[in-house]
């Protein structure tokens, strides 16, 4: 739900986060407790205890939603453009004008969860890609594909109502991933997982693009 | 055009060998003297089990695991059923072949990671849907479908940021074979924009109403033999 | 990694106008399970059985008006689960899938139709035990691989070991009984003669008190074998392996 993510309203969560205030000692010495276990080395394997300053919090869940909103305006728009323009027709239409609807409902729910936060509304220019079927397609599958791999890459990082919310979306992301993959004769999951992008790979592909004109 | 649910049973009326309980509590029946069928309870079990190979996550992670594990030893089996038979279109037999080797591997992976307390893998009776070609589109649909929200119904209750990262992985391969599932069935590939979730009671729920898990078949007994000599 | 056409990929360009910076965020920490590269199964000689369900009348087509050919029990004469070898499916005109089944009556070797709900969940085997009658071996092959051989006793002239195609039934264990030694196996074979001994004359593979008689032409049918051979294939032999006797 939309207020679970009010990240200008102060969350009393964060305070309890008791990595923000324990010794980095009794950190491990909880998780030990809780069934961890210690290697040679001394170091946890599993469940390393985070350094305070990348800890999930309201703050880092901003940076996190609007770098997805700027994927997510760029889909909507994209879609949007490309109904209209590519000349799309069948299942490729079909498909545009059904993801079209809801990539902006995306855009909508981080929006409105982002509230003062959002980002300003960034400007596109698709060029080629929304002019013609192929083009439209190749773009499509690529920008899926990027928008899952940037959601995974961040999952770790969410607290866990903007977690819950980035499943929900990532899920559908996938789908459309899928979608246009079996439409174009592509395998539609080439691999067992989907591995994460880091946010500089997700920037760095985003420009790559040329899409934006400006955020 | 949604998909007709498969007819709902409770899970008390199937489970008549407790395997599905054992399967997605994680503990063995033998051990079972809590005698509950809650996760809470599983955990607790778990961490006064025999000490677990280095890099095995805490009680309650493995608790998930062993749920995950569950769900794909279904997933696995099927698609591995359904290529051995070879019953299904020539068009189609990439399917089985493509699905089976990433459940496998799913599968693989989960056990790795829990060592000696994964669950054993369960008995199947797919009961022809893996012979069938509409029959096995339909079933693939809902168990790619059921995998993915199972996995968001997990998901904010995993306590290690590493099992989070991994499980995020494979829930949107399971979100990719959703929508190629459905686009093969005829369906629409992306219903809606937000994908729900499943918590675990309603997944198990779904799994006991397929009553695809099924006991073993008794084939060994201790008698004296009266062949013929 | 996916690769997707020219218009995205990971590698930056230099700064330009309209340029995204990357917000400082962790990366995703290494996941915690390993996904292995996926592999094919192992494609091999494999046989496939399920248990019988319910009691249901096994038919010469595929069809329900189609000739009984035999009645197929849930539970043998020993009380284990019925079984029976499973290797083809049609569906009728009206829809109904039906499976093609070995039977384990008389004569030997018969198969059947019933219908798929009538069995359980199938089991897959990748073993065949091969009965030499002449050179009275029994070879156990896996995968085509030979990884067991054994002499044998088999039935006398009288009561000859039936030939055919058959399968291993059930397993009995623990019973007080040196004449079929340590372990007997159930197959699907019945003696075409002993046709009234009790529990319906099935052919047994099992243990014996005398190998000294091995190997020979001794028994009633059943193959017998030391009961170290025996032992040694009750490790190797998983219930619903084929049998070759010839």
């Amino acid at each position: 739900m939309a207020n679970d993510l009010r990240i200008d309203v102060f969350d009393p969560a964060a305070r309890c986060e008791p990595e923000l205030y324990e010794s980095r000692a009794n950190v491990l010495k909880r998780a030990f407790a809780a069934g961890g276990a210690i290697v040679a080395g001394g170091v946890l394997v599993a469940g390393l205890p985070r350094s305070a300053a990348s800890a999930p919090s309201p703050a880092q869940d901003a940076e996190i939603l609007n770098l997805v909103l700027l994927l997510e305006h760029m889909e909507a728009d994209f879609f949007a453009e490309a109904s209209v323009r590519a000349k799309l027709t069948g299942e490729l239409l079909e498909f545009a004008e059904i993801v079209r609807g809801q990539e902006r409902a995306h855009v909508a729910f981080l929006r409105d969860a982002l509230g003062r936060k959002a980002r300003k509304r960034p400007s596109f220019d698709f060029g080629e890609a929304t002019q013609n079927p192929t083009a439209f397609s190749a773009a499509a599958v690529a920008l899926q594909d990027l928008m899952v791999t940037a959601y995974n890459g961040q999952a770790a990082n969410l607290t866990k109502g903007a977690l819950e919310a980035a499943a929900k979306i990532v899920s559908v992301e996938a789908r459309h991933a899928g979608w246009i993959r079996a439409i174009t004769e592509k395998n539609p999951a080439p691999e067992p997982t989907d591995s994460p992008r880091t946010a500089a790979q997700v920037t760095a592909a985003v420009n790559k693009t040329r899409f934006l004109k400006s955020d | 055009m949604p998909i007709e649910p498969i007819s709902d049973l409770t899970l008390d009326q199937l489970d008549r060998d407790g395997a599905i309980r054992e399967a997605l509590d994680g503990v063995s029946s033998r051990a079972g003297f809590l005698g509950k069928a809650f996760v809470g309870s599983a955990a607790l079990l778990g961490a006064l089990a025999a000490p677990r190979r280095a890099g095995a996550a805490s009680p309650s992670d493995n608790a998930i695991l062993n749920f995950a594990l569950t769900l794909e030893y279904l997933q696995a089996a099927f698609y591995t059923e359904t290529q051995r038979l070879g019953a299904i279109g020539a068009e189609l037999a990439r399917v089985p072949r493509q699905l089976g080797g990433v459940e496998r591997a799913h599968v693989a992976a989960l056990q790795d990671v829990l060592g000696r307390a994964a669950v054993k893998r369960p008995r199947f009776d797919f009961k022809g849907t893996t012979e069938d070609q509409v029959e096995f589109l339909r079933t693939a649909v809902a168990f790619e479908d059921l995998g993915a929200a199972a996995y968001k119904g997990q998901a904010t209750r995993v306590d290690s940021p590493a099992l989070l990262a991994a499980a995020v992985a494979i829930h949107s391969v399971e979100a990719r074979h959703a929508a190629w599932m459905r686009y093969l069935a005829g369906f629409t590939p992306a219903g809606r924009a937000f994908d729900e979730g499943k918590p675990e009671f309603e997944v198990r729920r779904i799994v006991a109403s397929t009553r695809f898990i099924v006991a073993r078949p008794r084939t060994t007994r201790r008698r004296r033999p009266r062949f013929t000599g | 990694m996916i690769v997707a056409s020219g218009a995205v990929g990971d590698s930056g360009s230099p700064q330009a106008p309209g340029a995204l910076e990357a917000p400082a965020l962790p990366p995703s920490p290494d996941p915690a399970l390993t996904v292995p590269t996926p592999t094919p199964i192992r494609r091999g000689a494999t046989s496939t059985w399920a248990p019988v369900r319910r009691t249901v009348l096994a038919r010469a087509r595929p069809e329900p008006d189609a000739d009984a050919i035999a009645r197929l029990e849930t539970r043998t004469p020993e009380g284990t689960s019925n079984i029976v070898i499973v290797f083809g499916r049609r569906r009728d005109a009206a829809g109904r899938l039906w499976v093609q089944v070995r039977l384990p009556v008389l004569p030997n070797d018969r198969t059947a139709w019933v219908p798929r709900r009538a069995l359980g969940g199938y089991e897959v085997v990748r073993t065949r035990l091969v009965v030499d009658l002449g050179a009275l071996t029994a070879t156990l092959l896996r995968d085509r691989r030979p990884v067991f051989r054994a002499d044998i006793g088999v039935g006398q002239a009288a009561w000859p070991t039936p030939t055919g195609e058959f399968y291993i039934r059930n397993r009995l264990t623990n019973y007080d009984s040196a004449f079929y030694g340590p372990l007997a196996f159930g197959t699907s074979a019945r003696s075409a003669v002993l046709t009234d001994w009790p529990d319906g004359g099935f052919v047994g593979i099992h243990g014996t008190n005398q190998p000294g008689l091995l190997p020979g032409r001794v028994s009633h049918g059943c193959i017998r074998m030391r009961n170290e051979d025996i032992l040694e294939l009750g490790r190797l032999m998983p219930i619903g392996t084929p049998v070759t006797v010839r």
